[in-house]
Order: C-alpha cells, then sequence, then structure tokens
C-alpha cells in the first residue's frame, strides 16, 4: 500500500530524509516515532503528495508520485486520508459540513452524502454536535470531526501527523481507539507521534523510529511483540535498504469491509448501499 | 455536472456571509475605489456633454450705452430671435442687470438697491446681451467678423465682446479627449480593476485554511476556484451597484451646485455604456482575483 525506496529530501542544504526505505501493506498500523525535527512530518507530507519527490521512489495506493503530475494529485488525496495535530477542520462550518465535504468533491448526491455522514458522526460519536459549528466545539471534538470526515470516504491511507499532540492523555487514548478502528476496516494506517507514552499503551502495533532523517528503528522494547523482529527489519541500520516492518494482516485485518469498500469512480455509491454500521471493536 | 457547478457557485456566493467583518471590509474598499473611478467618469461625462452642446456655438456679449432709450434696445432684442444660426439669447435690462449682481454678492434678489437706494433711481449697469449664434456659411471666420461688426454697429451699442473660441474649444477638447482623457480613463479603469483584483485577493487570502483543507480532501483546481471566483465577483458587482448609488445621491445632492454662469454645469450621471463598463471590469477583475489568489 505504502513502498518507499531510498528516499532522501532535503531543505536547501539541510538534509531531511536520507535514503528512507520501507514499505506497508494493506491493513498494517505503525506508529513513526521519534524526537521533533526527525522527518516525520516531511515524510508524510510527501506520501500526500504536499511536498514534491526529490530523489528516490515512493508509491501510495498504487500511484507512483515520482510520476505524477500536479493535475493528478487530487486523485491521490481522495484515497489518503491525513488528521493532523491541528485539526484542520473549517471552524465556521458545521460538522456536517466538515465531514460531509470529501464526498461533496466526489459529486456525490446529497442523500447519499447525508447517510453516509450520519453513519460515519455515529460511529465517532458526533451524532449529537453535527448542526453545531467546529469553532464550538472542542478540541477533542474537533479531532474527531477530522478523524470523520478522513473516514468517511474509506482511504485506502491514513497519514496521522501527530493527531493526539494537543490534546489530553486521556482523550489521546481514546483517539487512538478510533485510529485502530481505522485499521479494522483494513486502511494502511501511519502514526506519527513522539508520545512513547501512547506506543507503550499499545504493544501489538509496530512502530518505525526516524532520527536525522533514517530510519534507525523498527522495534518496541519490552513489549515483546516483535519477538524475532530484528529480521525482518531488513532497514533496521541507517544502511539498510528496506524496513519492511512486518508482515501485513496483523490486527484488524479480518475486520469486516467497509459496506461499499472502495467508492466507485463514477463517485456513486454501491447499489446495494447500507447505512455504515457502528464500527466493530477491533479484534485482537 | 451542472448541478455540482451551480452548488459551487451558489456556496461561494452564500460564504460571504461567514465572515461577516471581512466581507463588509472589503466590500467598502472596492465600492470606494469603484466610487472614484465612476466620480472621474462623471466628471469627463459631464464635460464632454457640456462641450458637445456648446460646440459650434460663437458668444456674443454686447452692452449699451447708459442712459439709451430700452424701447429701442428691447426691439433689437428681438430682432436677434430671427438671426441666421440662433441659438439663444440672455438679456439684462439695467436693473435686471443690478438683481443679477446683488444675487451674486450675497444678498437676495433685488435687495441690493433697498440697502442702496440711489441705485434704484439711477441703475449704474448698461443693457446687457448674451447671444449665442452657431456660424452659417462656408468660412466661419469671415461669419465671425461680419457678425461682430453687425452688433457693434447697432445702435446704442457701447461695446461687443465675442467668445469665438467655443468651437475651437470643443475642438481642443475632443482632441484631448481623444489623445489623453479617454486614454487616462482606461488606464483609471485598469488601475481601478488593480486596486479591487488586490483588495479581493486579500479577502480570498483569508480563506488560505480553507483552501488548504479543501486541497487535501482531493478537491481540483477548478472546485477550489469555482466558489472564490463566484463569490468574489458577487462582492465586485455589489461594491460596483454601491458606488452607483453613492454617484446617484450625489447627483442628486450636487448635481446643480455648479449650475451657475459662466459655468453653468450640471453633473450628468456616466452613460449606460460606462457603467456597465464599470460593473463589468468590476465583476470580471473581481473573479479573476478570486481565481488567482489561489496558490497552486
Amino acid at each position: 500500500m505504502i513502498r518507499v525506496r531510498r528516499l532522501s529530501h532535503s531543505f536547501g542544504a539541510d538534509p531531511v530524509l536520507k535514503d528512507v526505505s520501507f514499505s506497508l501493506e494493506k491493513g498494517d498500523f505503525v506508529f513513526l516515532s521519534g524526537p521533533s525535527g526527525a522527518g516525520k512530518t516531511t515524510l508524510l507530507r510527501i506520501l500526500y503528495a504536499a511536498l514534491p519527490l526529490q530523489a528516490g521512489e515512493v508509491t501510495v495506493a498504487g500511484i507512483n508520485l515520482s510520476r505524477l503530475p500536479a493535475s493528478r494529485v487530487p486523485l491521490l488525496r481522495r484515497q489518503v486520508g491525513v488528521v493532523f495535530q491541528d485539526f484542520k477542520v473549517l471552524p465556521r462550518r458545521s460538522v456536517e459540513q466538515n465531514i460531509a465535504l470529501p464526498l461533496e468533491i466526489r459529486g456525490l448526491a446529497p442523500k447519499h452524502i447525508a447517510r453516509r455522514v450520519m453513519a460515519v458522526s455515529r460511529a465517532l460519536g458526533l451524532q449529537d454536535r453535527i448542526r453545531l459549528k467546529c469553532g464550538e466545539l472542542s478540541g477533542g471534538e474537533q479531532q474527531r470531526v477530522a478523524i470523520a470526515r478522513a473516514f468517511v470516504v474509506n482511504p485506502k491511507v491514513l497519514l496521522a501527523d501527530e493527531p493526539t499532540g494537543n490534546l489530553d492523555r486521556e482523550l489521546a487514548y481514546r483517539l487512538m481507539e478510533l485510529f485502530k478502528q481505522f485499521q479494522a476496516y483494513g486502511a494502511t494506517v501511519l502514526f506519527a507521534t513522539h508520545s512513547e507514552d501512547l506506543m507503550r499503551r499499545h504493544p501489538g502495533a509496530y512502530f518505525m523510529r526516524l532520527e536525522k532523517g533514517r530510519i534507525t528503528a523498527a522495534d518496541w522494547p519490552g513489549a515483546g511483540v516483535f519477538t524475532g523482529g530484528a529480521e525482518r527489519i531488513a532497514g533496521r541500520d541507517a544502511g539498510g535498504r528496506t524496513a519492511r516492518l512486518y508482515p501485513a494482516g496483523r490486527p484488524g485485518r479480518a475486520g469486516p469491509a467497509f459496506p461499499d469498500e472502495r467508492l466507485p469512480p463514477d463517485g456513486s455509491l454501491s447499489a446495494d448501499e447500507r447505512l455504515l454500521p457502528d464500527l466493530p471493536r477491533q479484534r485482537r | 455536472m451542472k448541478r455540482i457547478i451551480l452548488r459551487l457557485i451558489g456556496r461561494g456566493i452564500a460564504d460571504l456571509a461567514l465572515d461577516p467583518a471581512g466581507t463588509v471590509g472589503a466590500l467598502c474598499a472596492v465600492t470606494l475605489t469603484s466610487f472614484l473611478a465612476g466620480l472621474f467618469f462623471m466628471l469627463l461625462t459631464t464635460l464632454d456633454i457640456r462641450l458637445s452642446t456648446a460646440r459650434g456655438e460663437s458668444i456674443f456679449q454686447i452692452y449699451w450705452r447708459e442712459g439709451v432709450n430700452m424701447e429701442l434696445v428691447r426691439r433689437q432684442w428681438q430682432e436677434y430671435v430671427h438671426l441666421p444660426g440662433f441659438r439663444s439669447v440672455r438679456t439684462y435690462t439695467p436693473e435686471q442687470a443690478l438683481e443679477e449682481l446683488g444675487r451674486r454678492i450675497g444678498r437676495a434678489g433685488g435687495e441690493l438697491d433697498k440697502s442702496f437706494p440711489f441705485l434704484a433711481v439711477n441703475a449704474p449697469l448698461p443693457a446687457t446681451a448674451l447671444v449665442a449664434l452657431s456660424p452659417t456659411g462656408p468660412d466661419p471666420e469671415r461669419w465671425f467678423e461680419e457678425t461682430l461688426t453687425y452688433f457693434r454697429t447697432q445702435h446704442g451699442v457701447a461695446r461687443v465682446t465675442a467668445a469665438p473660441l467655443q468651437d475651437e474649444f470643443a475642438r481642443a477638447w475632443k482632441r484631448v479627449g481623444n489623445y489623453v482623457l479617454w486614454p487616462a480613463a482606461v488606464l483609471l479603469l485598469l488601475a481601478q480593476a488593480l486596486s479591487v483584483g488586490n483588495t479581493v485577493r486579500l479577502a480570498v487570502r483569508a480563506k488560505e485554511h480553507e483552501i488548504e483543507i479543501l486541497q487535501l480532501a482531493g478537491a481540483c483546481n477548478w472546485y477550489i476556484r469555482l466558489p472564490l471566483a463566484a463569490g468574489s465577483a458577487a462582492l465586485g458587482l455589489a461594491g460596483g451597484l454601491c458606488s452607483l448609488a453613492l454617484l446617484l445621491l450625489l447627483q442628486d445632492r450636487l448635481g446643480e451646485a455648479l449650475n451657475f454662469p459662466p459655468l453653468s454645469l450640471r453633473l450628468h450621471f456616466p452613460s449606460a455604456r460606462i457603467v456597465a463598463a464599470l460593473l463589468l471590469t468590476q465583476a470580471l477583475t473581481s473573479a479573476l482575483a478570486g481565481i488567482l489568489a489561489v496558490r497552486k
């Protein structure tokens, strides 16, 4: 789902990413950790084509970014959901309008949009706030709106850039559960954080550590999940070319498919469109 | 597709209400810029109409001697109407001239002689006539000399001043108009476009956050730009209409302020063509600014 080969990036003379390689399959959930300035955000921005590819090869959801003209970037973004630390919701628009945004962009009929928005907002516990303006919501609720907006189109890939950075610990844990539910629907999640506490609470998840632009580790000390993980982590040391972190299909891989798993190219929903069920708990 | 386009246009216009303070600020800026441009066109139109009306006229101001027989003078005035090329005549008896003078120096008509009773008995001003004629015949200069001689040789006439310049002035105005004023007007229209465009561009820049989110959600360029263009065009058009309303108000209140001799200028509203050009420029440049404000 995400393949990165020998990716390097620099801002002026400052290299930010150096020869980064890894690949993630459908349904993988990976924590991307590292100190501030390690290159996490730059990596994510390259993955959703907010930064141009300078060196290396990147394929996201089957789209090769090195051959992606600017006019096709929106098509990539429709396959990739992004959640940010600062929420990036539209404060003057209602929760409903915020969540509906990606569906409207796809040109779906209003009745389909309404049904889908309602289903997702129910799943994220926003159904009572649907008419409120986002600016009137708390930080945690705004982040849930942002997640709902990313989730409503059932993206193949979900990129999260420190989405819990502005939230208190309890709220962060609760939102984390939502991300894991994403994974249950088969989305590949790359979750950037520097909160070790958050990672410690999810020992089943995998992680990749970036330091000074290089993958320096892909392990989870003390969790025991990665027993024997070292041999899977070909890129554990700086000289590695591929950091295949773990085989796909770990947590949530067998989770239920989204009712209409992918939006068809014409933007309409499938013929037997059903309302989204409440998201199931992740099976572990 | 049509549904989406209409929805986006509607949204762009409706979005103006999301930030009332910003919209009102931009609207004021656009209105004032447009008003200034409109004012320039209003003055230009007024001058143009005034000079076009006066074009081809020669004005003769005739003064009679003091103590002349007014009955004779009145008969002469009646004859002027039958002169070839006659356009208009304004006449003043010594009393009327005094009254006019009284008005000019700030007193109510007819009060000057009450303040100075001896003036009523012995009005110091001569009888006067202001005759406007159009040249006849193939040689206007010769016609002018002959007409001047005609007035000078009339009984009781002390002095004649003439303004053969009207025609030349109108021709000069036409030349200035062709080479300076209308190009300047086009330049002004351009400046107005730039100014309005920049204002709108700044207003759209305030929506950068929203634009970024739309881009992240996979919106393509036209999807982002169409509502901005529609909203900006609406803003530009509204500003244009507000400025026209202000100009109408100005014309209503000050239209007659300069309408006294020798100026005799009545403010004229710009022609429908100019008004349409103003509105169109405003709407188009605003829409364009809305489109260009979005960085790729």
